[in-house]
């Protein structure tokens, strides 16, 4: 269908209703957040103009350098990990198998569930007595049964392996048929020297870390920019655990788009699955690779919901993020509403947004190139 | 899969061809079976906080250490028992109740040492105010005041030796003691009766007829939260006490109810409203050429980008002063609400309204449908407007399904917007926010019982609609990119 005239009046009429909300919702309301930045506006009196004191001003609230600090780190840090886990869990997964659909099916359960009911549910479970430190208690007792059966299955696994070669068949060191072996005769054992005492849960005390009611940071000792408070890392442990599993079913159905005989093709010359991976795999995901960094990116910079569920449960400074920043300079509580200083805020977490984005996009295209 | 094989490399020489080709598919079975263990283990990973939660909110303090799945409420003995107190108590074996002419009967164990002198425990209904917080200034009836507990008689004495902690060996007996409370005089049916047992110093609480909720000062006491509860209103009590203690205090309205009542209202208003948005607006731009269409597709994807706090700043003072502050003419005067939009759904719905990733679904299925379609009713004369009702919307019903549901999910899990607009009275909030004041009235005191139950119940609808519609759930995951 070509341009004609009537389509331009019937394309804004359509689009009449939209608009208008685009324009009273999104485009004034950006251009006023620009307009009350430069004013002391608080929300009662009217504004007047104070040109850049609210920017300067920025850099002199000791919360807002914690904010700053808090959301880049995390950020940072909550991508990494996730694209990481992500690529390596469907790395793990990637086969085609039956009854997938079931499991997906699981894996979407975090990420379908509202935030408050998942920050509510992990507040509970960071609690002094609560489930993680039980679980990091039980790791710690067991860990002498753990790493007897661990290092039993390795070595299994290489006497097997070696045995294999000898004969001449070609096996690699992950080779499946004889991991099982490996993994259920040291399984076997581990229970046996378990059941005879040799080897026994050591006696530890409770894990009594505290993950809220804490100013600590971790690592210990590192410079202001780089230590990340505990509550913080209880927060990104939360989001990782939510989203990681969305990351890796987009990775999952990448890695099934691959075809088929180019792993063939490497097994003939010779490349291992670890090989295969970094040579095949890694390069036919790269846009899944940008598509999940970008989405992390332009969602962990934003993290609000968290900060606010946890409510009086951790230092505030141990978890502000800039978005949360905003709206504690809006509603500060008792004091008066800072209005022009927020709108600075926020511009300022718009920007940053935009440039991680922005540079994201750079390195990513250079490398490819 | 080739990978599969976990094997590089060609046939050894010595080895047959059908001895090498069995060598790999046993490989590829192990590896089959492995993937399936870790896939187990992953789900297991990804449901299991929500699961754990689940079991824990039947708990009556989700925080008793250590944490464990097999919980008392659990217990099918115990559920035959609820059932009967509650017939016993008011003739109500799902959710029990103390109504008057009923008598309870009860019966408890100990293990006491020979070396102790046997005296029978003391029991009563304490006069126990259910729930802090909100709606803790409530009237309510009390059991204590309509109940009598009669004094506990030996029924059963048994033998036995038990060890103690350092392994010496105690002689002694159970000691089951039955007790009865009655509802003599006339009164109003209470919703529950609890009840507190307390033994001297020495004797060990074995069990009872009905597990007991906590034992406290060191034992002596076994305190029950209610003693005729009936199956529902034991195994859900946590669940049974959200709707009935969180009431507003000045209307006496169940608050949960509302919440619910409110979330349904504002999901059907969002549902609506980006049904006929996006339809409209992805229609225009999948199918018209017209000039700005660049600017605004520019300007839809930069709205996606923009965190709501650039927005929020302007769009809380809208719904306060509206447009622009001019007194009888703003916004929410000529809209009928003079105090503002602000603590109302509508303005809820008004600054929720824009949503461009439903402008991009819609717009990606129009751009699916063929152009001959409409090009055929261009012909018959139909124009713009008879081609979009009448040809496109019919078509696009499977669209509309999945939009409905995601957007429904959506709202149902809306935050940051609610958390703004619906601050005060209670009553007026959506779930999310609601969970946000059962955590800062009950999380200080450590009633985790409510808050978990209240959040299990809150995520209940969207993962039964996940598990009905989970197509369209992937669909929108493939389209959006994520989640909201």
């Amino acid at each position: 269908m070509r341009e004609r005239r009537g389509d331009n009046l019937a394309a804004y009429l359509f689009l009449l209703p939209f608009l208008v909300l685009l324009v009273v919702f999104f485009g004034y309301a950006a251009l006023r957040a620009v307009y009350f930045s430069f004013t002391d506006y608080d929300m009662f009196n009217p504004p007047s103009w104070v040109g850049l004191r609210n920017y300067r001003q920025l850099f002199e609230s000791s919360l807002f350098l914690a904010a700053l600090r808090n959301t880049v780190l995390y950020a940072v840090v909550v991508t990494a990990v996730q694209t990481f886990l992500a690529l390596v869990m469907a790395a793990i997964l990637n086969q085609r198998i039956k009854g997938i659909n079931f499991f997906r099916s699981a894996y979407y359960m975090p990420s379908i569930t509202s935030s408050v009911v998942i920050t509510l549910i992990f507040l509970w479970m960071f609690q002094r007595r609560g489930l993680i430190n039980y679980l990091i208690y039980q790791f710690e007792r067991y860990l002498p049964i753990f790493g007897t059966f661990l290092l039993l299955a390795v070595a299994l696994q290489v006497v097997q392996v070696l045995w294999e070669r000898s004969r001449r068949l070609p096996a690699a060191w992950t080779d499946p048929a004889l991991a099982v072996v490996s993994l259920l005769v040291a399984g076997a054992v581990t229970w046996v020297l378990n059941l005879v005492a040799v080897v026994a849960p050591s006696d530890v005390p409770p894990v009594d870390f505290i993950w809220l009611q804490t100013t600590d940071a971790v690592p210990a000792g590192a410079p202001f920019w780089l230590s990340i408070p505990i509550p913080l890392v209880a927060i990104m442990i939360q989001n990782v655990f939510t989203t990681v599993p969305t990351f890796m079913l987009m990775y999952l159905a990448a890695m099934q788009d691959v075809p088929t005989s180019h792993y063939e093709a490497a097994a003939l010359d010779g490349a291992g699955p670890v090989q295969q991976f970094f040579a095949i795999t890694l390069p036919s995901v790269r846009p899944v690779t940008f598509l999940v960094i970008t989405l992390s990116t332009i969602g962990t910079l934003k993290m609000f919901d968290q900060v606010a569920v946890f409510g009086s449960a951790a230092p505030l400074q141990s978890m502000v993020t800039l978005a949360y920043f905003v709206y504690d300079r809006m509603f500060p509580g008792a004091q008066l509403p800072q209005v022009g200083f927020a709108a600075a805020a926020a511009l300022f977490l718009a920007m940053l947004t935009l440039v991680f984005v922005l540079l994201q996009r750079r390195v990513i295209s250079a490398e490819a190139s | 899969m080739t990978t599969a094989t976990g094997a590089a490399g060609p046939r050894p020489p010595g080895m047959s061809d059908v001895a090498f080709r069995r060598w790999q598919a046993r490989r590829r079975w192990s590896r089959a079976a492995l993937v399936y263990v870790v896939m187990l283990a992953f789900g297991l990973l990804f449901v299991g906080p929500l699961l754990f939660a689940t079991i824990s909110s039947l708990r009556a303090n989700p925080l008793d250490y250590p944490p464990r799945l097999d919980i008392a409420q659990l217990d099918p003995r115990n559920w035959a028992a609820a059932a009967r107190l509650g017939v016993a108590g008011s003739g109500d074996r799902w959710f029990g109740g103390f109504a008057p002419g009923s008598s309870v009967p009860f019966e408890i164990r100990y293990f006491v040492p020979d070396s102790l002198q046997e005296e029978p425990p003391e029991a009563i209904v304490p006069r126990r105010r259910p729930g802090a917080g909100l709606g803790a200034v409530l009237d309510v009836e009390f059991a204590a005041d309509h109940a009598t507990v009669s004094e506990a008689l030996l029924v059963e004495s048994e033998a036995v030796t038990r060890r103690d902690e350092e392994g010496n060996e105690i002689p002694g007996a159970y000691q089951t003691y039955a007790l009865e409370i009655t509802y003599q005089a006339d009164g109003p049916v209470v919703g529950r009766l609890p009840l507190d047992v307390t033994a001297v110093s020495g004797m060990e609480y074995v069990g009872s007829t009905l597990t007991a909720t906590r034992l406290e000062r060191r034992g002596r006491t076994a305190s029950l939260d209610d003693v005729a509860p009936g199956v529902f209103g034991y195994v859900f009590y946590n669940y049974v006490r959200v709707f009935n203690e969180v009431r507003s205090p000045s209307t006496g309205q169940s608050l949960f109810a509302a919440w619910i009542v409110n979330s349904f209202r504002y999901a059907f208003y969002r549902i609506v409203v980006t049904l006929v948005l996006a339809t409209l607006s992805g229609y225009a731009l999948a199918r018209l050429r017209f000039r700005g269409r660049e600017v605004i597709f520019i300007l839809v994807l930069f709205a996606q980008m923009i965190p709501d706090q650039v927005l929020f700043i302007s769009n809380y003072l809208l719904l306060r002063d509206g447009i622009i502050d001019f007194g009888p003419f703003s916004l929410s005067a000529l809209w009928g609400q003079p105090g503002g939009m602000l603590n109302s759904l509508t303005g809820l719905v008004f600054v929720t309204a824009l949503n461009a990733s439903a402008v991009f679904i819609m717009k990606q299925f129009f751009e699916t449908i063929p152009r001959e379609v409409e090009e055929a009713a261009a012909i018959d004369g139909a124009g713009h407007w008879g081609r979009f009702t009448r040809v496109v919307l019919p078509m696009a019903r499977p669209a509309l399904g999945a939009l409905t549901i995601l957007t429904f999910q959506g709202a149902w899990n809306e935050f940051f917007w609610s958390f703004i607009v619906l601050t005060s009275p209670e009553q007026i909030k959506t779930l999310p926010i609601g969970l946000l004041s059962f955590r800062n009235t009950y999380g200080g005191i450590g009633d985790w019982g409510l808050i978990l139950a209240g959040a299990v119940l809150s995520a209940l609808p969207v993962i039964v609609l996940f598990f009905v519609f989970q197509r369209y759930f992937l669909e929108g995951v493939s389209f959006g990119g994520g989640k909201e």
